[in-house]
């Protein structure tokens, strides 16, 4: 067998395009290995930032829905939004062009280009032109295309793809710079810190600016109306491109129009403040080219009349709109909060969790719809974790996106018999059956976990054998490094069966009646979690029936087998529909499953009844539950459940679940164990790095971990004074995470607090 | 809502606000005399001052500061791209970003604010805005945002492209803002 390459000599260009997975693989080592500092500092500090500066707005929530909806009018006008942009561009006095694919683009801008001499090009920052590889085109042509974008700048030098949408350059350290710089320039200037740096890369550019024949910018925005455009920069380089060269071209992707330039004052206020964190950037331009004033003509040379071009792209863009999943991502407006907010992205940036030029969570999308399907394939890195699903500034519901591009990938899979066995041996819809062996196990997790409990001591002294877990690994990627937790002996809802006559308590009138979700991953893998999680409920005088255990659905839906979620999610309301009718309160432990009840099931119930009868529905997490009714009875929490009498001790560290956060469950968590008396510490990572079935995978397992890493350093770091802490969670990944990672005991809220009545 | 936010608190908090992006905030009386000596005293080390007149705010109020010798007006190239101070109006302010909005389409005004090392804006009191949102209302300072070629300066330019945070690229490295009570 050959060595494996070593990952520091793995070069970004080699694994962009991520169609075949060897190079996916590839990429997350060289990234973990090279990039991931500086991945995580950089990405981390845009995340706080965005939260701060957020939190400053206080009409955020509005301006996200009139930004969603102007851009859902947009991309629905759009053919007719592009015709009024037509004329206004003449009208200012400019060029436009509708250029249909990168190549139409390309040559027109190099012929522009051409037909004017033009031999040195100043260009400001343009994912879109990375999109359509025009430097390679120009530089073809003999045109000198000088990167004024620090970022782009450094990408140049090195021959690199973009790793961020934002900051392209960001997996780049200061000391990967100076050692990038040494070797390819030759300078007696000293390059040791970013001051010298920039001081360095400034004077360069500068004469290049005042030399150049033409600019080339992008756009954030741009407004049919007037023809203006919106740009948004902290250099000063985009100012520079598009004030001093005669000539100006801006490209931009077609999605970029909206109606008019009054539009910009709601997305001025969120696209600074989502990216990067700032309040504004130093630079916003608004524009509405060409210009009125000279440009600059160097000294010496004569001055020459403004011009305007602007090329804009449709490149897949137009098939992207008639697609019913896709066009969603076309109100993207670039800003990166999906980035930011993705622990996996934090841990390997775009050059792993990314294409040739897009990446993160909306990425996928794009480098699918604008390239091959197949392109997308990076995409799995999402882990569905809906961190990014309440920051993105138009709301786009990016892992249902990456979800479908998930299923697509999977109807090119060749069907096999043995697939197609295993598919209906486990429920997977005929559909499906095509998807690889792992992910329908995956997918129909509760078949086998039904399997095992039922033969608890069998599986769980199998899946200790090296045989079974070499065995595991080759056939369903279960990596044999993980270590599985132990089947328990009987399920929640026979435990509840057996202790239900013991556990009558009173119940106080005037309480809503509460279903409790036996979801499967409780009921199978950790069922005296939710025994405690009921027992919490009746101490406050809750009447609280356990339902019967179906699949819901989240595991399905996070293989990509849409149609199976889609079933499980059918059965599931069916269950829960007479409840519904009722006003019955469900109650759902697994905040997945939570998730998945309030959110996903919009778009997989067939019946348009069930669906608002669903959409109307009470669901809420236990503690969100104790929370209301604690504010309603007004009870005293510290009486009924004294941390006091905790035999876990009063010092916790508390874990919420990324998709608990999502939906606003968490807090509530927090505030009752601080009522209750206990010293509560808090995580504050976007994801423990499990998700589900992803960090069980053999391919995944180093990520998963590395993700981990930063949780598992805010518990030793909480845990550096004053000692120990319970380590509490709320999901059943992030307990498998934080007990793979600290190897210790891990309880839930509910154990915690019930812990206390003995 | 605009109407009721009286423009002394607008006045704090677009100098609080453009302090924490790191430019220099001075309010000063409308005299040509206090602006001329705001100004020079900014741009004491410079041995030229770029200045691109005025088209909201009256020329005269700049006569004392436009007398010194050191101010070039009509710059020729060389000069455009190597002095060490600009200075322009600004017709309009953000309280909540601590930005002033500098009309680029005037002859040079593009230029002046942004090839010199350090920049002057000049910008009266009263049209400090809330938000940069008004600057696209037509209701707020009679619509000036909705026609105009400008730019939104919030600080001096900056990166963290080369690691960390650094200020001064290839726009001006420092910010230098005159309030007119």
């Amino acid at each position: 067998m050959a060595s494996p390459v070593n990952p520091a000599d793995i070069s970004p260009r080699q694994v962009a395009n991520k169609s075949d997975k060897k190079a996916l693989l590839d990429a997350i080592r060289m990234t973990l290995n090279v990039q991931s500092s500086a991945v995580r500092l950089n990405t981390q500090t845009f995340n706080r930032n965005r939260y701060t500066a957020t939190a400053l707005l206080p009409d955020y929530s509005e301006l996200k829905d009139r930004a969603r909806q102007i851009k859902e009018n947009a991309i629905a006008n759009l053919p007719a939004l592009l015709r009024r942009l037509e004329v206004s561009v003449r009208a200012n006095g400019g060029h436009f062009y509708l250029a249909k694919t990168a190549a139409d683009a390309d040559q027109y801008i190099r012929d522009l280009l051409l037909s004017h001499e033009a031999r040195l090009v100043v260009k400001g920052k343009s994912i879109t032109s990375e999109e359509i590889k025009l430097n390679h085109t120009l530089e073809a042509a003999g045109i000198t295309v000088a990167e004024t974008d620090l970022a782009e700048f450094i990408l140049q030098v090195a021959d690199e793809q973009p790793s961020h949408i934002v900051a392209p350059a960001l997996h780049y350290s200061r000391e990967r710079i100076t050692a990038l710089f040494k070797r390819k320039f030759t300078t007696d200037l000293p390059l040791d810190t970013g001051e010298e740096l920039t001081k360095f890369a400034r004077e360069k550019l500068r004469e290049q600016f005042i030399a150049a024949d033409a600019g080339i910018s992008g756009a954030n925005l741009i407004a049919a109306d007037s023809g203006s455009l919106m740009l948004v920069e902290s250099e000063g380089n985009i100012r520079m491109t598009t004030t001093l060269p005669p000539l100006h071209i801006a490209i931009a992707g077609i999605e970029k129009v909206v109606p008019s330039r009054l539009d910009f004052g709601t997305f001025i206020e969120l696209l600074p403040r989502s990216g990067t964190g700032q309040p504004l950037t130093s630079y916003v331009s608004i524009l509405h080219p060409p210009l009125k004033a000279t440009p600059f003509a160097a000294p010496g040379k004569a001055a020459k009349p403004r011009e305007f071009h602007m090329v804009l792209i449709d490149n897949g863009r137009g098939r992207m709109r008639e697609d019913p999943v896709l066009s969603e991502a076309l109100y993207c407006i670039r800003c990166s909060a999906c980035l930011n907010s993705c622990a996996n992205f934090e841990t390997v940036g775009g050059h792993a969790f990314g294409g040739e030029t897009y990446s993160g969570g909306i990425g996928g999308s794009w480098e699918a719809g604008t390239g091959k399907l197949l392109n997308a394939r990076f995409s799995e890195l999402c882990t569905g974790c809906s961190r990014c699903v309440t920051q993105c500034p138009v709301r786009i519901d990016i892992p249902w996106l990456n979800e479908n591009l998930r299923q697509r990938m999977n109807f090119e899979q060749p069907a096999s018999p043995a697939k197609s066995a295993f598919g209906a041996m486990t429920g997977s819809a005929p559909e499906d059956r095509v998807a690889p062996l792992q992910k329908q196990f995956f997918a129909n997790y509760h078949v086998l976990a039904r399997a095992a409990t039922r033969f608890s001591s069998l599986a769980n002294a199998s899946a200790r054998l090296p045989f079974a877990r070499s065995l595991m690994e080759s056939v369903v990627g279960l990596d044999r490094r993980r270590k599985l937790p132990p089947f328990p002996r009987k399920t929640w809802l026979q435990l509840h069966a057996e202790q239900r006559s013991g556990q009558a308590l009173a119940s106080k009138p005037g309480l809503p009646e509460v279903l409790m979700l036996a979801d499967v991953f409780t009921n199978y893998g950790s069922p005296e979690r939710g025994i405690a999680a009921m027992h919490m409920l009746r101490q406050v005088g809750l009447q609280v029936e356990l339902s019967s255990c179906l699949p819901d659905g989240r595991a399905a839906i996070s293989q990509g087998m849409i149609a199976t979620a889609r079933q499980q999610a059918n059965d599931m309301a069916q269950m829960l529909r007479p409840y519904l009718n009722k006003g019955t309160t469900i109650c759902v432990l697994e905040p997945s499953v939570l998730v998945m009840l309030r959110s996903d099931y919009a778009h997989l119930l067939d019946d348009p009844a069930t669906a608002a009868t669903l959409a109307h529905g009470k669901f809420l997490e236990p503690l969100q539950l104790l929370w209301s009714i604690t504010n309603d009875q007004r009870l005293d929490l510290a009486q009924i459940f004294p941390a006091s009498g905790s035999p876990h001790g009063t010092r916790v560290f508390y874990h919420s679940h990324c998709q608990q956060r999502t939906c606003d469950a968490a807090w509530q968590t927090v505030e009752i164990l601080k009522l209750c008396g206990f010293d509560v510490v808090t995580s504050s990572v976007e994801c423990c790095g499990m998700a589900g079935s992803f960090g069980y995978k053999r391919d995944y397992y180093e990520l998963s971990m590395a993700v981990g890493e930063d949780l598992f350093a805010q518990v030793r770091a909480a845990e550096a004074e004053g000692g120990p802490r319970t380590m509490v969670a709320s999901g059943t990944s992030c307990h498998e995470q934080l007990w793979a990672g600290m190897g210790r005991e891990v309880i839930h809220p509910a154990e915690l607090l019930v812990g206390t009545l003995a | 809502m605009l109407q009721a936010t009286p423009q002394s608190s607008l006045l704090e908090d677009f100098t609080s606000a453009a302090t924490q992006a790191v430019a220099t905030v001075q309010v000063v009386d409308r005299t040509p005399a206090a602006l001329g000596d705001a100004i020079l005293h900014a741009a004491s080390g410079a041995t030229r001052i770029l200045f691109a007149p005025p088209h909201n705010l009256p020329d005269s109020l700049f006569a004392d500061f436009a007398s010194d010798p050191r101010v070039r007006m009509n710059p020729t190239p060389e000069e455009m791209i190597n002095s060490a101070a600009g200075v322009t109006e600004a017709f309009a302010a953000v309280a909540s970003t601590g930005s002033v909005c500098i009309d680029v389409s005037y002859e040079r005004t593009g230029m002046v604010s942004l090839l010199a090392p350090l920049q002057i804006a000049v910008v009266a009191a009263e049209t400090i805005v809330p938000q940069p949102r008004d600057l696209f209302r037509a209701d707020v300072l009679d619509g000036s945002g909705l026609e105009r070629d400008f730019v939104f300066v919030t600080g001096p330019s900056a990166t963290a492209d080369m690691g960390p945070l650094v200020r001064g690229v290839h726009g001006p490295h420092k910010l230098h803002i005159i309030v007119l009570r």
